[in-house]
C-alpha cells in the first residue's frame, strides 16, 4: 500500500491528538492546536479538487488565522495575564492518552465501515477528523482549566473544518467561510469571557463555576 | 427585498452601541415598530430575495417573523420602563445586543440556504451572550459560559449534520443548490444513510439551542440570570428559531419518506424534555428557573406534536404561537416581582395578589395560559397533539405525555400560590435577599405589553384571521400535517 502525502501529514495529526492528551501544561497543548491547525487548512491543496486564484487565497487566509492568529493570541493572551499553566485534568494523562489510542483505533474501524467513495483514496482523512471531533471533545469533559476548553472546542472544530472541507466540493468556501467565522466570534466572545472569569475568580479553573445546578 | 428586513436591526443595532443612554432605549422602540411594519409588509406581499439562493419567505419562517416581530416591539416598550427602574451598567452594550439579537433571529427565518440557516444561529448565540452577562456577577458569568459553551459545541454538531447531508447529495448524484426548499423537491434522491446521519446531527445540535433534553442544561442557568426582557426573547423567541432549523430539516426527511425515522426520535427527544421539566420543575426555588423548565417542557411538546406527524404538527405550530405569546408575558412579569421584591427566591415572595394587583393579573393569567387552561391557545395545542398521538397508536407516548402535564401543572400551581397568596415574610431573608420593601410602582408600560401579549393569545383562540389559519396550514402540509 502506497501511502498518499495527505495521509502522511494526518497520520503526525493523530499522533498529535495523543500528545494533546498527555500535556499537562497549557503552552504545549497550544502549539498542538497551531500544528493541527496549519495541517488541516492545508489539506485541501493536496485533495484534488479545482483551486481557483480566490480559492487559494480563502485557503491561505485559514491557513493564517486557525494556525497563526488564534494560537498566538491565545498564547500572549494567558502570557499577559500569568493564568496558571496546569490544565487541571478530571481524567488524568495515562488514562486520557489509553482513551486516545482506544478512540483512534475505533475512528479507523468506524470509517472503514462507512467506506466514503469521495475521499476513498485518502485512507487517513476520515478517521483523523472523527479523531479529531472526539478528541476535541474528550478535552472539554476531562479539562477544568477554561482555556483548555476553549482549546478543545477548537479542536473539534479543526474536525469539522476537515470533514467540511474534503467530503463534498459543494459549497465549500461557505462551509469554509462558516467554520472561520465560528471560530472567529466564538474564541472572541470566549475569550472576553475567560478575562472576567479571571478578573471574578482570578484563576481559570472552571471548578468554580459551579453555584448554578440542581 | 427581503434582506432589509434583517440589516435594518443590523445597523440600528451597531449605531445603538455609541449613543448616549437615552436615545438609544428610544432607538430600541423605533426599531421595533420599523421592524413590525416591515415585517407585516413581507407577510402581505411576501416578494423574493435578492440573494434567491441565500434567503427565501416560507410560510414556516413568516409565522416565526411576525412572532418575532410583535414580541420584540412589545419586550422593547417594556424594555424602557424596566432601564429605568433596574442599575443596568454599560446600557448602551444592553441594547445594541437586543438589537442586534432581532437581527441575527430574523436572518434564521428568512434563510433558505443550510449553511446560511447554519451562520445564522450561531450568530443568535454570540449576540445573545451579552445580554446573559449584563447583570455582571458571578454567576451571570457562569451562565455565559456554560450557555456559549454548550450552545457553540451543540451548534457545531449541526454544521457536521448539515456537511452529512450535502455528502447524502453527492452519493446520490443530485445536482441542486444547498437550499432546504431545493432539496425538498429533490430528498428522494438522496442517499438516505447520510441524510439520517445528517438528521440526526442537526437535531441534536439545533436541539441543543433548543433546549431539549439532555442537552438542555444550559437553559435554566441562561433564562434566570439574564435580565428579564431578555429572558422573554431568549424563552420566547430564540428556541423557535433553533425549532425552525429541525422543522426545515424534518421537511426534507419527510419528502425522502423517512418521516417513521425522523418522528421517533423527535418523540424520543420531545418526551424526555418532557420528563425532565416534570422532575425539576416541582422542586425549583426560583421562578424564573421555574419558568424557565416550563419552557424545556413546552419545547418538548412542539418536538413531541411534530414527530406525531397529521393533526400533531399543526397542534405543535399553535404551541409554538401561543407558548412564545404567554411565555414572554410570564418572563416580563417575573421581571416586575424581581424589582419589587429584590429577590429571585419564591419563598421570599408573597402576597403579590394585594402588594402588585396588576403584575399578579398578567402573571396569574400567563400561568393559566402556559399549563393549559381553556380559554388559552395551549390548551388546543396541546389537545389536537394528544388527538394525533391517539389516532396513530402512540398510546404509551401519549400517557406518559399526559401525566407528565398533570405533574408539570402541580409543580406549577403550587409556586404560583406562593408567590401570589403567602404571606410575605420581611426579614427573613436568608438567601442574600435585600431589604428593600415592595416600591415598584406599576407603570403602565411595565404591565400593558403583558395583557396585550395574553389577550393577542386568546384572541387568537377564538378568532384566527384567515390569512394567518393559511399560513399555518400551508407550513404543515410539507409534514404531512392539517387540520383532518
Amino acid at each position: 500500500m502506497i501511502l498518499h502525502p495527505v495521509d502522511t501529514i494526518l497520520s503526525l495529526v493523530l499522533l498529535s491528538v495523543l500528545f494533546s492528551f498527555g500535556s499537562s501544561r497549557l503552552p504545549g497543548l497550544i502549539k498542538v492546536l497551531a500544528f493541527q491547525g496549519i495541517v488541516v487548512s492545508m489539506v485541501p491543496f493536496f485533495i484534488g479538487h479545482d483551486m481557483n486564484g480566490g480559492g487559494i487565497v480563502f485557503t491561505f487566509v485559514t491557513l493564517l488565522i486557525r494556525g497563526i492568529i488564534i494560537p498566538m493570541s491565545i498564547y500572549i493572551a494567558i502570557k499577559k495575564v500569568a493564568i496558571k499553566r496546569e490544565v487541571e485534568p478530571i481524567i488524568g494523562y495515562h488514562a486520557s492518552i489509553l482513551c486516545g489510542l482506544g478512540l483512534i483505533v475505533a475512528a479507523t474501524y468506524i470509517s472503514r465501515q462507512l467506506n466514503i467513495v469521495s475521499i476513498s483514496d485518502y485512507k487517513l482523512l476520515f478517521p483523523t477528523a472523527i479523531a479529531l471531533l472526539v478528541a476535541g471533545m474528550f478535552l472539554l469533559m476531562a479539562r477544568r482549566n477554561a482555556i483548555a476548553m476553549v482549546l478543545g472546542y477548537i479542536m473539534m472544530e479543526n474536525g469539522i473544518y476537515l470533514v467540511g472541507t474534503t467530503i463534498s466540493i459543494r459549497a465549500r468556501h461557505i462551509v469554509e467561510f462558516g467554520i472561520l467565522l465560528d471560530v472567529l466570534a466564538g474564541v472572541m466572545i470566549m475569550a472576553i469571557i475567560l478575562q472576567n472569569i479571571k478578573r471574578t475568580f482570578d484563576d481559570v479553573d472552571t471548578a468554580n463555576l459551579r453555584t448554578l445546578k440542581e | 427585498m427581503v434582506e432589509i428586513v434583517f440589516l435594518t436591526p443590523f445597523i440600528t443595532g451597531i449605531i445603538a452601541f455609541f449613543l448616549p443612554k437615552a436615545i438609544s432605549r428610544q432607538l430600541l422602540v423605533a426599531t421595533g415598530a420599523i421592524h413590525l411594519f416591515l415585517s407585516l409588509f413581507l407577510w402581505k406581499n411576501r416578494p423574493e430575495a435578492i440573494f434567491k439562493s441565500y434567503f427565501a419567505v416560507t410560510p414556516e419562517g413568516l409565522l416565526s417573523l411576525l412572532v418575532i416581530s410583535l414580541l420584540f416591539f412589545l419586550i422593547s416598550i417594556y424594555t424602557v420602563a424596566y432601564l429605568k427602574e433596574s442599575d443596568i451598567q454599560k446600557e448602551n452594550i444592553f441594547t445594541g445586543s437586543m438589537i442586534l439579537f432581532l437581527s441575527t433571529m430574523t436572518m434564521v427565518t428568512l434563510s433558505d440556504h443550510i449553511m446560511v440557516m447554519w451562520i445564522a444561529i450561531e450568530a443568535t448565540t454570540l449576540a445573545s451572550a451579552p445580554l446573559i452577562y449584563t447583570h455582571r456577577t458571578s454567576a451571570s458569568l457562569e451562565a455565559t459560559w456554560k450557555y456559549v459553551l454548550i450552545c457553540s459545541v451543540g451548534i457545531a454538531m449541526a454544521l457536521l449534520g448539515s456537511v452529512f447531508i450535502t455528502l447524502a447529495m453527492d452519493i446520490g448524484n443530485v445536482d441542486a443548490p444547498l437550499s432546504f426548499s431545493a432539496l425538498t423537491k429533490v430528498a428522494g434522491e438522496l442517499d438516505p444513510m447520510w441524510l439520517k446521519a445528517g438528521f440526526v446531527f442537526i437535531l441534536v445540535g439545533y436541539g441543543t439551542k433548543m433546549g431539549l433534553a439532555p442537552m438542555h442544561t444550559w437553559l435554566p442557568d441562561a433564562h434566570s440570570e439574564a435580565p428579564s426582557p431578555a429572558s422573554a426573547l431568549l424563552s420566547g423567541v430564540l428556541l423557535n428559531c433553533a425549532y425552525l432549523g429541525i422543522f426545515k430539516t424534518n421537511k426534507i426527511m419527510h419528502a425522502a419518506g423517512l418521516n417513521d425515522f425522523s418522528g421517533t426520535i423527535l418523540i424520543v427527544f420531545g418526551l424526555m424534555s418532557i420528563l425532565a421539566a416534570a422532575t425539576f420543575i416541582l422542586k425549583q426555588t426560583e421562578y424564573k428557573r421555574m419558568l424557565a423548565y416550563s419552557s424545556i417542557e413546552n419545547m418538548g411538546i412542539i418536538a413531541f406534536g411534530t414527530g406525531i406527524g397529521g393533526i400533531g404538527v399543526y397542534g405543535a405550530m399553535i404551541c409554538m404561537i401561543h407558548h412564545s405569546l404567554i411565555k414572554s408575558s410570564l418572563f416580563l412579569s417575573s421581571g416586575n416581582i424581581l424589582l419589587g421584591y429584590g429577590n429571585r427566591f419564591i419563598e421570599n415572595t408573597g402576597d403579590m395578589v394585594k402588594r402588585m394587583p396588576k403584575t399578579f393579573v398578567a402573571f396569574f393569567g400567563g400561568f393559566a395560559g402556559i399549563s393549559g387552561f381553556p380559554p388559552f391557545g395551549i390548551f388546543i395545542g396541546e389537545m389536537f397533539i394528544i388527538v394525533g398521538a391517539f389516532r396513530t397508536g402512540h398510546f404509551l407516548a401519549a400517557g406518559i405525555f399526559i401525566l407528565s402535564l398533570c405533574v408539570i401543572f402541580a409543580g406549577f400551581a403550587n409556586q404560583v400560590m406562593k408567590i401570589s397568596f403567602d404571606d410575605f415574610k420581611k426579614g427573613d431573608f436568608k438567601k442574600g435577599g435585600s431589604n428593600k420593601i415592595i416600591g415598584l410602582k406599576e407603570r403602565a408600560s411595565m404591565v400593558w405589553p403583558q395583557y396585550i401579549l395574553l389577550l393577542t393569545s386568546l384572541v387568537l383562540c377564538f378568532y384566527m384571521p384567515d390569512t394567518l389559519y393559511q399560513t399555518i396550514i400551508d407550513a404543515v402540509t410539507a409534514l404531512g400535517g392539517g387540520l383532518k
